[in-house]
């Protein structure tokens, strides 16, 4: 039954049939829209200027890509009719299907595939070890170019068709634009438009099908096969209250809501006319990062004393509650289920048990350093482990310090090399897509290369050159010894310590059709009953 | 009283100057960095540096604050960092959310507040005026949010007459406008109307001790006639000094009733400009409504000049 409209209807008969189509016109518009309720405010348009994975998403709307990910990881084609390589591996010819269009009706040339490549390149980390490794990309036409490299290099499919920070495809005028400005326009070939009229940053994204729009004949599979766009319009509510969010769907105001909290799903789950389903692929990894460059935390005898007293399930309770099948431990740096997942060396994390680890953190010779941990109050999946973490310090005795801040500023001092005594930090939380650490080249923090690597800055020759070689591997059996090795090692000097996964479910209204799970929120191939 | 006017708007640019240093000081001074939270994870510290530099943002403060203000001066309130839009033109996107949400709770505060406050007053002691404080006391305690969960809950989701969230804009028609405004105005209300409503009543029961008021029942004058003409007017001027000053209470209030009804409004526009660290919008917002503020209380004591003849400027 469609909710009754009080003031409408009282004003409806005030007018006496003055606005009889209003009704049906509406109800017309919400059919052929998907509402959503995204997971954060779409506040940038540009998928290479910032790494908001709320813009990304938008990105798989607006942009296509050469090839990407299905279901499995396997790397299909998309734009690119297919590739072929010659020379040792080391040259890779891609062929751009026909018919494809920009949304401001140009042709998409080989030319424009180059330039978003080499701006791609500069921004990402994947990106950049490929640009490491290539010797020139050059158009031959415009449906073919050539991707030369000095060295064979058996990842560059995987580089770029990859999900976390995708190679977007832009017209070559706007790839031009410096990779550390933003660009001024959303122009694409995906199966979306964006409608920028609309746009109201804080309120509103809207995008309207692509009706130029080519999609592949396979169905879709992940972010692999045909990308059809079959609804109208696409329409994102801004909706930062969860309880209201709730409301919402629970009224049939919005469609889609991209990442409920955990602590609304039994409620959601309760309501007939809702479908609460996990449609992410990977879930979502917590992680606590120690500040190698100061003490306690240089001293890897006492990051190993915290490590044993960690229990992930306490991290993953915390999160998500006692929910069936809401989380799962993790005892290995690689994300469980994937190529590389091992526990090669995780004995560490096996121990979970207090008393042992306050005898090993004696024996560590902790002397009552203050340990400053950053919590962040307005975020609240990071929170709940934070304060797992700190009533764990504090079993311990050691002499805690914890900081509740906002996320904003907890992003500006993590930075800090300090030591605490001067605003630096010992520890800190945070979480990371399955996505993001299947693989040594793109996970952050398996870094361990000082300065360079992500804030906490671990220092260990060793992983880096366990990380290359994985880079150098010639198939998947010697990765696999390459990611145990990498394992071990990373349990050993802990840059930092895993603290499981939980899932992120999605929830829709009963009425939403054709939703597959993907490793990313994507809108192509939805539609309303 | 046209020199004063001219004195009054004249005195808001060094009020409107000070509140501008104090904004962009502060915002210098808090912790954050946009450039941070643009590059993400992945991004090196050498990535960081060089979204700050193309940001500006490693610019001296002096230097930062001087092209800042000689921008504004010219009418021009900058460029978001994260939307690349002009600040001014996100500002006009969420005027008018906030304002119909401001304006609506306003009528609907003194339309309820003042015969509240004045009936209160008029049977001082019984259980009318026991209600009337009761109900002030409650809209005082109960925070904002929780009115309005309460009244979304209630009238939402149970009895399903009014919507959840959202704004309907007034050029789609008054009624759908209004129906998306009447929860959060009764929450944003509530405080407001607790508000006007004791100061109507404490200011009535002194002015109902008055000689002329016993003058005008000894002349036979009607109770509605001696409470609306003689009292009120006469008891007009503090509630008109406390409407203007619930003006920043409104604005307050408006923040959180716009996140917990999904309004688009300037409120949410600042929570999440600072959120983000985005300096522009937050300079932009806080001066708009620094000056609203200054302009209300001006108006303010115009009017009082019109209600009590007896003030002159």
């Amino acid at each position: 039954m469609e909710r009754r409209s009080l003031i409408r209807g009282a004003g409806a008969a005030a007018m006496a049939g003055a606005l009889p189509a209003a009704p049906a016109i509406a109800q017309g518009a919400a059919a052929r829209t998907l509402r959503v309720v995204p997971q954060a405010n779409l506040t940038s348009l540009d998928p290479i200027w910032t790494t908001a994975v709320v813009t990304r998403n938008h990105g798989f709307m607006v942009y296509d890509q050469l090839c990407a990910q299905d279901a499995q990881g396997e790397i299909k084609p998309q734009m690119a009719e297919g590739w072929t390589t010659e020379n040792d591996g080391r040259d890779t010819t891609f062929t751009l299907r026909t018919g494809l269009k920009f949304h401001d009706g140009e042709p998409v040339r080989a030319a424009d595939c180059v330039a978003s490549m080499r701006r791609w390149a500069a921004r990402d980390t994947f990106g950049q070890v490929l640009w490491q490794r290539v010797d020139a990309v050059e158009a031959l036409d415009d449906r073919r170019f050539r991707v030369r490299l000095k060295q064979r290099f058996p990842l560059l499919l995987l580089a770029l068709g990859q999900t976390q920070f995708p190679c977007f495809i832009m017209p070559e005028r706007i790839a031009a634009t410096d990779p550390f400005q933003q660009t001024r326009e959303a122009i694409g070939s995906g199966p979306f438009r964006f409608v920028r009229d609309e746009w109201n940053p804080g309120q509103r994204a809207v995008w309207a099908r692509n009706e130029a729009y080519v999609p592949r004949q396979e169905p879709v599979d992940g972010l692999a096969g045909g990308r059809v766009p079959r609804i109208e319009r696409v329409e994102w509510t801004i909706i930062t209250d969860p309880a209201t969010a709730a409301n919402a769907m629970t009224t049939g105001e919005q469609d889609y809501w991209e990442l409920p909290l955990h602590d609304l799903l039994p409620l959601l789950r309760r309501s007939r006319d809702l479908v609460v389903q996990q449609r992410l692929l990977e879930g979502t990894y917590a992680i606590c990062r120690f500040n190698h460059l100061h003490p306690p935390f240089d001293n890897v005898a006492v990051r190993r004393a915290i490590a044993m007293a960690v229990d992930q399930r306490d991290y993953m309770r915390a999160v998500a509650g006692n929910e069936k099948d809401g989380w799962e431990t993790c005892e290995g740096v690689f994300t469980c289920g994937t190529a590389l997942a091992n526990e090669s060396g995780s004995e560490v994390l096996k121990v979970r048990n207090v008393e042992r680890a306050k005898a090993a953190l004696r024996e560590a010779g902790y002397a009552n350093q203050r340990v400053v941990l950053i919590a962040p109050g307005d975020y609240p999946q990071i929170n709940a482990i934070s304060m797992v973490t700190a009533d764990l310090l504090q079993r311990l005795g050691m002499n805690l310090e914890l900081v509740s801040t906002d996320w904003g500023t907890l992003v500006q001092r993590r930075a800090s090399r300090e030591p605490v005594e001067r605003g630096g930090w010992s520890m800190i939380h945070t979480t990371s897509s399955g996505q993001a650490l299947t693989l040594p080249v793109f996970h952050l923090f398996l870094r361990a290369n000082g300065p360079n690597a992500w804030f906490g800055w671990p220092t260990d020759a060793e992983i880096e050159k366990l990380r290359a070689a994985w880079l150098d591997a010639d198939d998947a059996a010697e990765a696999r010894l390459v990611g145990e090795a990498l394992n071990r090692r990373a349990m050993e000097v802990l840059p930092y310590i895993p603290l499981g996964f939980y899932w992120q479910p999605s929830v829709w209204r009963r009425n939403v059709t054709g939703v597959f799970r993907a490793p990313a929120t994507v809108f192509w191939n939805m539609g309303k009953a | 009283m046209f020199a004063y006017i001219v004195r009054r708007v004249l005195a808001t640019i060094p009020v409107m100057a000070i509140v501008a240093l104090f904004v962009f000081s502060l915002l210098y001074i808090a912790p954050g960095d946009p450039a941070a939270v643009i590059a993400g994870d992945q991004a090196t510290p050498d990535d960081v540096e060089r979204i700050r530099q193309s940001l500006g943002l490693d610019r001296p403060f002096l230097v930062r604050f001087g092209e800042w203000v000689f921008r504004i001066v010219r009418g021009d309130l900058g460029v978001s960092i994260f939307t690349n839009l002009p600040v001014s033109t996100m500002i006009a996107q969420r005027v008018q959310p906030t304002l119909s949400l401001m304006v609506l709770t306003l009528i609907l505060a003194v339309s309820i507040a003042v015969p509240m406050g004045v009936v209160a007053a008029w049977r001082q002691g019984t259980l009318v005026d026991r209600a009337v404080m009761g109900f002030a006391v409650l809209g005082f305690s109960v925070p904002v949010f929780v009115v309005g969960y309460v009244l979304a809950y209630i009238f939402a989701l149970e009895l399903d007459w009014l919507p959840v969230q959202g704004y309907t804009s007034l050029d789609q028609g008054f009624f759908p406008w209004l129906e998306n405004l009447i929860l959060p105005s009764i929450a944003l209300g509530g405080v407001y109307i607790a508000l006007i409503a004791r100061i109507t009543r404490a200011t009535m029961l002194e002015v109902l001790q008055q000689d002329y008021i016993r003058t005008a029942r000894a002349k036979g004058a009607g109770q509605g006639s001696i409470l609306f003409l003689h009292a009120l007017k006469n008891a007009a001027v503090p509630i008109v000094t406390v409407i203007g000053i619930g003006v920043a209470l409104l604005i307050g209030g408006a923040v959180v009733t716009e996140s917990v009804f999904a309004i688009p409004g300037l409120g949410r526009l600042t929570v999440d400009a600072i959120l983000r660290r985005d300096y522009p919008v937050i300079q932009g917002v806080i001066l708009l409504f620094s000056f609203v503020y200054v302009l209300v209380n001006l108006l303010i004591d115009i009017l009082y000049t019109l209600i009590d003849p007896r003030i002159r400027y």
